[in-house]
């Protein structure tokens, strides 16, 4: 087996594919959105619930690769607590770490391993959808999604 | 003597290495084959060498490009067996030639309270258009369940056929079970309420012989990439009398007798339904490939690849974390299978950095993903060039991911 796929696996997806912690539904959950690839079948539901401008809980359930689930576990673990700005600045981030466009190298943009470990998806371009498919949901649908009161000031920005 | 060693030699793909440095094991041949020299020379060679639109210019190379085009359509209705030339249009490929049959000649016919069927375990190819058209039109798509073994059920096929089925779709063999149905069987159903029956070969015209008239089927369509020619040509066969009655499956030139400002008539068969300039190297290229399986035989071809798979599944079902999905009584050319704890997208990318191809996902048979309640499956499925050691490796492989994820 590849050194670098080992590497990618290895350090923390397969640990935050198996974490339990998120994995459940939000029965008071205040959003509900359904991250799914067309393509391969992966399919996630993320619970949000907000108190004021604040996430105050989150999960998810579903199923896919080691590499989806591992992304959605740590979105889920990287979003709580923080408001809506902040949740834009962090989904910017991890999208920038696992841009193989990107002139920043992973570790100028973060020291965080757990969003490191999916920089490896660099150079696995098949499997950036993988890393990104519950993120790609969340920067999609935050503005009319979570922003009630205030949706058509977010969509237009 | 099939040599499988001796026939690898002539796909030049297969002298590279991949990215890796390791040789290519190449097992997604459902998906698409790879190209032997020859197919690949006779396209270069038609526009390297007599570049010519087909069936108008009297000049050469004109009425060489003519000549090798229509040489293929004689291959073609040799290969499948068909009447005569009339019944063998070219198309774009499989779902091409599915879309022509819903639309010339299904949807002009169809009505509140006809019956369309189709089965499980279908391609969406060969299940959307049958749907929309059903939508449209107000008539009513029926399935064909299948069983735990994931054969069709048949009792319940004959339950479905009424007078009012219209038109039954059905796949040869299914691209994700590797499941080869009863094709006779379920057409003297069919006609005997007088519904006609359309047969969707793309995973069997390269695994056994398609003798459609054997099958008796109405219709039948194929692709040529499947059978180690190019993409983007494919085949569709009809009955000449359904031929002749349809409108023309699109209009252009190449398909008119006479055009006035009134009206238009219609050319004979086959040039009737192949409106336009045709993908004439692709035609050119699937000739070069019939020629290429002809020479070493479909029935060897089958023996091979249905051994190859026997093995497999032999050797697969030693390894207790593996699921293999269904056991169906006649099954041929591939695989579907799952690692316990694995992901099969994980399963594919494991294997791919060890320079075995094989494809993970739901196969785009969605309904059938619903029946085995999973999202994907792993798919293994083999081609002549494919040896025992290549399966004995993919073993080691998912032995590897096995312990990997356990």
């Amino acid at each position: 087996m590849n050194e670098r796929l080992k590497q990618l696996y290895k350090t923390q997806i397969l640990t935050n594919a198996e974490d339990q912690t998120y994995f459940k539904e939000l029965t008071e959950a205040t959003h509900i959105l359904e991250a799914y690839n067309p393509m391969c079948g992966d399919k996630y539901t993320l619970y949000l619930k907000m108190v004021g401008e604040k996430i105050a809980e989150a999960s998810f359930k579903g199923y896919g690769c080691a590499i989806s689930r591992a992304s959605t576990s740590v979105l889920i673990k990287n979003i709580l607590g923080k408001s809506l700005q902040e949740l834009q600045a962090i989904i910017e981030q991890f999208m920038e770490v696992i841009n193989e466009e990107s002139e920043k190298s992973p570790e100028s943009i973060t020291a965080d391993e757990e969003l490191l470990a999916f920089a490896g998806t660099r150079e696995y371009p098949e499997r950036k959808k993988c890393a990104s498919l519950s993120w790609d949901e969340l920067k999609v649908n935050y503005p009319s999604e979570l922003s009630a009161g205030n949706s058509e000031d977010l969509e237009l920005s | 003597m099939f040599d499988p060693i001796a026939i690898k030699s002539q796909f030049p793909i297969f002298k590279k290495k991949t990215p890796n440095g390791v040789d290519l094991i190449y097992l997604d041949n459902a998906a698409t084959t790879q190209k032997p020299q020859q197919v690949i020379d006779a396209i270069t060679d038609y526009y390297s060498g007599y570049n010519a639109n087909v069936g108008r210019g009297t000049y050469w190379p004109a009425t060489k490009a003519t000549g090798a085009f229509e040489a293929t359509r004689t291959k073609v209705k040799d290969f499948i067996n068909a009447n005569s030339l009339k019944e063998v249009i070219f198309t774009s490929g499989t779902t091409d030639g599915i879309n022509k049959v819903v639309n010339a000649y299904l949807m002009p016919q169809l009505k509140p309270g006809d019956e369309v069927i189709v089965t499980e375990m279908e391609h969406h190819g060969n299940f959307v258009p049958w749907q929309q058209a059903c939508i449209k039109q107000g008539a009513s798509l029926k399935m064909i369940p299948l069983t735990e073994t994931g054969d069709l059920d048949y009792g319940a096929y004959d339950d479905l056929l009424n007078e009012n089925t219209q038109l039954v779709a059905i796949s040869a063999i299914s691209n994700a079970l590797g499941v080869k149905n009863n094709l006779e069987y379920l057409t003297n159903k069919a006609h005997a309420v007088g519904a006609k029956v359309m047969v969707d070969a793309a995973q069997l015209v390269t695994h056994e012989k398609i003798d459609v008239q054997a099958i008796g089927c109405d219709f039948l369509c194929f692709s040529a990439h499947k059978l180690f020619g190019p993409t983007g040509v494919g085949v569709l066969f009809g009955k000449e009398e359904l031929l002749s009655e349809m409108p023309p499956l699109s209009f252009g030139g190449g398909m008119v007798k006479r055009v006035t400002l009134e009206g238009t008539s219609f050319a004979d068969l086959p040039a009737k339904h192949e409106a336009g300039t045709s993908n004439i190297s692709g035609v050119i290229g699937l000739g070069a490939a019939i020629d290429f399986v002809n020479s070493i035989g479909i029935e060897a071809i089958h023996t091979h690849t249905r051994a190859l798979t026997d093995y497999a599944i032999e050797k697969f079902s030693h390894i207790e974390e593996i699921t293999i999905f269904g056991n169906p009584k006649d099954r041929t050319s591939l695989v579907s299978l799952a690692v316990e704890k694995a992901h099969p997208h994980d399963v594919s990318a494991f294997l791919g950095e060890r320079g075995i191809a094989i494809r993970a996902g739901h196969h785009c048979a969605q309904p059938l993903m619903d029946y085995l309640q999973v999202s994907g499956t792993c798919r293994i499925s083999f081609g002549i060039y494919n040896t025992k050691e290549d399966v004995d490796r993919v073993v080691e492989a998912l032995i590897e991911v096995r312990d990997f994820f356990a």
